[in-house]
């Protein structure tokens, strides 16, 4: 007998020919996701377990923020040779419960001597009468369903702790992420990665008008996406020069419209440099002055990639009720300015003139502090 | 690097290091035993407390060791009022947060905050009108953190004493205490709160100064040191620190001119240069504040920038500048919204030099030639 945890994944089902890829992915997405908590990691059977673990909360914790596992069962291994002690473990398994139950079985060894249905009375008499009277059997709703699963040994389970599913990372392409300070890039970034995309992050940084704390809470922030995705590369974009000459030589309106064109020019620079695939950035129709369609449209001009705006067609309140969720919001309410507010201008364009821009964007050196910014910029990997 | 931001903190001073080290090396035994050791710590504190005592004209108070300023001045106001179940408690619109939460926090009393002047002093006037007898405490600070405003302390008791004369007078000197002298008997203060870290000793350690018409009751319940108001045993090695600090602190020092010298370099360089208080030379103004705003630049670009010159300043107070809003001191002394948002706080110390002075008005100077034209317009 021995204590492990059962991992299922979700999506993965739905693949043909090319499922193995997939979960040796994911396989190598939990093993990295506990690596420190010293535990063995392996699949067998259309079951990744996970066993070994000193700390089984915290490993718990770690596998359900694995993309691609779609839940985790804290499960004891029984030998199947000896059917008494796994029925005097499932009465075990069962001790902190009351209420209504029934047993579960699924019986993939199909040379086991017990069919499912007789797996499922055999082993819920047993722990029927053995409950003294705190739980009772309910097949059709009933509060604890006690799983038995038969395979090469017996695994029994009661306790099923939903994951945050999605595709494992790696198996969806490479990503970069625009990232501010803000409530909407993380949650952004999240999205994507969950679809299997390996992130990294481009951040502008306007010192001295930005300061240490400014760029601390991007790391904070990209420290807990990076969680989710095992690990990410943060680009630090010296930024300040760029939007100086801007707000010194282009329509005051056009400023921030203007700024958010270079800011794509260079991430694609980096992305491309990173073999990404494609741009992420959390804009939402109509949120600020700069994220009307036609603004969107004169940022995509500039790039010669997919630019995925996950969150296009939500809410302000949705994208923070996400960032509850995923534990970014505390930290994008912090109050230090980012890049993308130090020269909001009182009334940005919202229907803006492409010629407008072009005349303001040719008063410019583009091409020097376009190089000059990715040369500078800091790489940190986290 | 330059260090201007010595109203956040200080760097701990070489004799108050050496003393703790020792206190934690050789002297580390609770000063409640009995054994000879431990009464020789013991005596090392009574003799820190008689001395901080006497340097604020309290002969006779009682000193509590506290964990720091909060503490103390938590102590001198819910522990005097802890049984007051009616009434009003008045602080002054600068005071710390460690005042003014602590009056707000007193269950069943109204908290009122006093104004002050354009110049950062309080407005008597106000308090005059806003005395009676159903004010329980008037807690003003000596030394206003944000613009060295010193407050007419002798003025406020004589109010008190005239219009409300059960009243208690607290003072938070933890930005005065040294600095600008302080007389408990002369100015009619019944608590005096102080800190170690702002006088070059270590964080962690301070006292309240309380005379003989404060009854105090404890906030920490416990093995009843301190004279049964603060238990737990004594931070020896911070209060032998502080004591050292304070014995290690040069009185005679030139923080005064070199604050005027700092004002009148930046007028020089910046002539649209405001300075937030009281003149730099005038008397009502500490030597070692100075608050000076450089529109349009706003307070955290001039101080990142500053920052990456080697010069540390302040803006609005470090314990509160996480909360990034037009701070409370400023708005009451009627300081515009442009003029607050670009409000810089440079904080000397005895240690400080004139060559330090003049290299950072020139990197000020410099930073704002660069940084005037590019502001959100």
């Amino acid at each position: 007998m021995r204590k492990l945890l059962l991992v299922k994944y979700g999506e993965i089902y739905l693949k043909g020919l090319n499922r193995p890829y997939f979960l040796k992915t994911l396989v190598a997405r939990v093993r990295e996701a506990v690596k420190d908590l010293h535990g063995v990691v392996w699949l067998h059977d259309a079951r990744i377990f996970v066993s070994g673990v000193e700390d089984m909360d915290e490993c718990v914790r770690r596998v359900t923020r694995v993309f691609g596992v779609h839940s985790v069962c804290p499960a004891v291994e029984m030998e199947k040779d000896d059917f008494e002690a796994v029925k005097a473990q499932a009465l075990e398994v069962m001790r902190p419960y009351r209420g209504t139950f029934k047993v579960e079985a699924r019986r993939s060894d199909k040379h086991f001597f017990l069919e499912s249905p007789q797996i499922n009375a055999s082993i819920g008499e047993y722990v029927l009468e053995n409950s003294e009277g705190r739980l009772t059997v309910d097949v059709k709703h009933p509060e604890h369903v006690l799983s038995v699963e038969v395979r090469d040994q017996v695994y029994l389970y009661a306790d099923v702790i939903m994951a945050v599913g999605g595709m494992p990372v790696g198996t969806g392409g490479k990503a970069a992420l625009l990232l501010s300070g803000g409530i909407d890039s993380p949650v952004a970034g999240y999205m994507i990665a969950k679809r299997g995309v390996e992130l990294i992050a481009v951040h502008y940084y306007s010192f001295p008008y930005t300061g240490p704390q400014a760029r601390q809470k991007v790391l904070d922030l990209a420290k807990i996406l990076s969680s989710y995705v095992c690990g990410m590369r943060v680009y630090v974009v010296p930024f300040t020069e760029i939007q100086m000459d801007i707000h010194a030589k282009c329509p005051d309106d056009y400023t921030t419209l203007i700024m958010r064109r270079y800011m794509m020019r260079i991430a694609e620079i980096i992305a491309r440099k990173e073999h990404c695939l494609a741009l992420v950035t959390g804009e939402s129709i109509g949120q600020v002055a700069s994220q009307t369609m036609e603004a969107l449209c004169t940022t995509d001009e500039v790039v010669n990639m997919p630019v995925f705006r996950p969150l296009i067609g939500f809410d302000k309140i949705d994208i923070i009720h996400q960032a509850e969720k995923i534990g970014t919001y505390e930290t994008s309410c912090l109050p230090y300015e980012d890049c993308c507010t130090v020269f909001t201008p009182r009334h940005p364009a919202t229907r803006p003139k492409m010629e407008k821009i072009l005349e303001g964007e040719g008063k410019l050196e583009s091409e020097r502090l376009i190089a000059q910014a990715v040369a500078n910029a800091e790489i940190i990997d986290l | 690097m330059i260090y201007l931001d010595n109203s956040a903190t200080t760097r701990v001073c070489d004799q108050a290091v050496d003393v703790m080290s020792r206190c934690m090396r050789d002297m580390y035994f609770n000063p409640s035993a009995s054994y000879e050791k431990a009464m020789a710590v013991k005596a090392e504190m009574e003799r820190i407390r008689t001395e901080i005592a006497a340097l604020v004209h309290c002969p006779g108070g009682r000193v509590v060791f506290t964990s720091g300023g909060t503490e103390a001045d938590n102590l001198a106001i819910l522990g005097a009022l802890s049984g007051c179940r009616e009434g009003r408690v008045l602080y002054s619109a600068g005071e710390h947060p460690a005042v003014k939460e602590a009056c707000k926090a007193l269950k069943g009393l109204r908290a009122e905050s006093i104004p002050l002047l354009r110049d950062g002093t309080l407005n008597l006037e106000a308090l005059s009108s806003m005395l009676s007898n159903d004010v329980l405490l008037i807690a003003v600070m000596q030394v206003n953190n944000e613009t060295g405003a010193v407050m007419p302390l002798k003025e406020i008791a004589a109010l008190r004493d005239r219009l409300c004369p059960d009243a208690l007078f607290h003072v938070d000197g933890v930005q005065g205490f040294l600095r600008v002298p302080m007389d408990m008997k002369e100015t009619g203060a019944d608590s005096y709160a102080l800190s170690s870290h702002k006088i070059h000793g270590p964080k962690g350690a301070g006292a309240l100064v309380a005379g003989p018409r404060v009854r105090l009751h404890a906030l920490l319940h416990g093995g009843g040191q301190e004279g049964d108001l603060r238990s737990g045993t004594e931070n020896t090695p911070g209060i032998l620190g502080m004591g050292e600090a304070i014995r290690a602190f040069p009185k005679e020092n030139d923080m005064r001119r070199l604050k005027c010298l700092l004002w009148e370099r930046l007028l020089g360089l910046v002539p649209g240069a405001v300075v937030n208080g009281p003149a730099p030379d005038a008397e009502r103004s500490a030597p070692h504040i100075l608050n000076v705003s450089l529109p349009p630049v706003r307070s955290e670009t001039m101080q990142h920038a500053l920052e990456g010159d080697g010069v540390l300043i302040g803006i609005g107070s470090a314990c509160a500048s996480n909360k990034q809003r037009i701070s409370e001191t400023l708005s009451s002394m009627g300081v515009g919204r442009k003029i607050a948002e670009s409000a810089l706080r440079f904080s000397l110390c005895p240690y400080t030099t004139e060559a330090e002075i003049e290299t950072c008005a020139e990197r000020a100077g410099a930073a704002y030639r660069f940084l005037s034209p590019y502001q959100r317009r």
